[in-house]
């Protein structure tokens, strides 16, 4: 039987060379392909994969919130992150998530196909340098993270976040509540909530959160010094 | 036309997507691949590709640096240079087309764009598409 990979990537040009990669292994098939992480998780529910990787930076819902939904439909879903970042921070969210396979894109050539692999013998996979940072973790009894970090979304619910995201993205409350199919004035709510539990003023405030807590993330304008970090997402 | 092509992306699987974008014409070949700017500079070098697809963000040399020695190295007789790059900017496209590129296009778009990129700057022809519209001219 074929192990089926559902992709979920903004880029068509990453997801191509995902498929291409992943699709020279005899036995494996991409069974679908999705552009975000609203889009994932209702082909994810439909085709039910053995494996799905999420790229972090998505729109309109991320790849950390896409994992908590997988999750909280199906625990039983494994997840491969694949990001551009390997902060503890985005670790400790992708793990908390529910993911067990992480993977820097620069890196997804050499380390996908064991990914996969590890998670398909019930094994966890971190690309080798996000290995040492989750091992410290460990060995610090996971104060490591949450010493350096303060605590990201405390108190949002998953609908919260969602709503936070799109918000973020400069969606109106009335574009917010047609792609939720929630009223408007429920999308007022929540916003009301959000911004009281996170203490904030402003969308300003809002779209600052966001990026703070990878919710968002943000392609920066200045370009092009040899070295920069680069990004694919 | 046969177009021999030079890829540049510091990510293999951008590079990966790329290719197989570009298997979609028969006639057209990948000569090499290249991580990094100094590299690529090497390889067209090596290789004389007709077409060099660049991104811009890389290590050691990024892409405009990278465009600028080309051009300066084989000045009308060296390749065409496509960006393919995450910058949805104008002023990065300006700039890409001050280093000497002829064409510019977004990687978010590139599976719509690449192919007729490639086209048309093989002819000489600049094509450049950010995000949200196309143009070409001559």
């Amino acid at each position: 039987m074929k192990l089926r990979i559902l992709l979920a990537d903004d880029h068509e040009i990453v997801r191509r060379g995902l498929c291409a990669l992943l699709q020279k292994r005899e036995g494996w098939e991409v069974c679908g392909e999705a552009s975000d992480g609203r889009e994932a998780v209702e082909m994810a529910k439909k085709l039910k994969p053995d494996v799905v990787i999420v790229d972090i930076g998505m729109p309109s819902l991320n790849g950390l919130d896409t994992t908590r939904q997988l999750m909280a439909h199906d625990p039983h879903f494994k997840v491969i992150v694949l990001t551009i970042t390997d902060s503890d921070q985005v670790i400790r969210e992708a793990l908390d998530a529910g993911a067990r396979g992480f993977v820097l894109k620069s890196d997804a050539a050499r380390d996908l196909v064991s990914a996969v692999e590890a998670l398909q013998s019930k094994r966890m996979f971190f690309t080798p340098r996000v290995n040492d940072l989750v091992l410290a973790g460990f060995l610090d009894k996971g104060h490591v993270v949450a010493r350096n970090q303060p605590p990201s979304l405390p108190t949002l619910t998953v609908r919260e976040r969602e709503i936070t995201q799109l918000l973020a993205e400069g969606k109106s409350s009335k574009e917010v509540a047609t792609l939720l199919n929630l009223s408007t004035k429920t999308v007022e709510t929540h916003r009301s909530n959000i911004m009281r539990k996170l203490s904030l003023h402003s969308i300003r405030d809002l779209v600052v959160y966001a990026i703070k807590n990878n919710i968002i993330q943000i392609q920066m304008p200045e370009p092009a010094r040899a070295g920069a970090e680069t990004t694919v997402a | 036309m046969a177009i021999r092509i030079l890829l540049v992306d510091d990510h293999p699987i951008v590079r990966q997507g790329l290719r197989t974008l570009l298997q979609g014409r028969g006639d057209w070949e990948v000569v090499g691949e290249a991580s990094d700017g100094v590299e690529a500079v090497e390889k067209v070098d090596r290789l004389q590709p007709d077409v060099v697809v660049l991104d811009v963000t890389m290590p050691r040399m990024n892409g405009l640096e990278a465009c600028r020695a080309i051009q300066q190295k084989h000045k009308n007789a060296g390749p065409e240079v496509l960006f393919v790059t995450q910058h949805d900017s104008p002023q990065m496209m300006r700039e890409a087309l001050d280093a000497g590129a002829r064409g510019y296009v977004v990687k978010s778009n590139a599976a719509r764009d690449l192919l007729e990129a490639v086209e048309s700057v093989s002819q000489h022809r600049v094509f450049t598409a950010l995000a949200r519209a196309s143009q070409v001219s001559s």
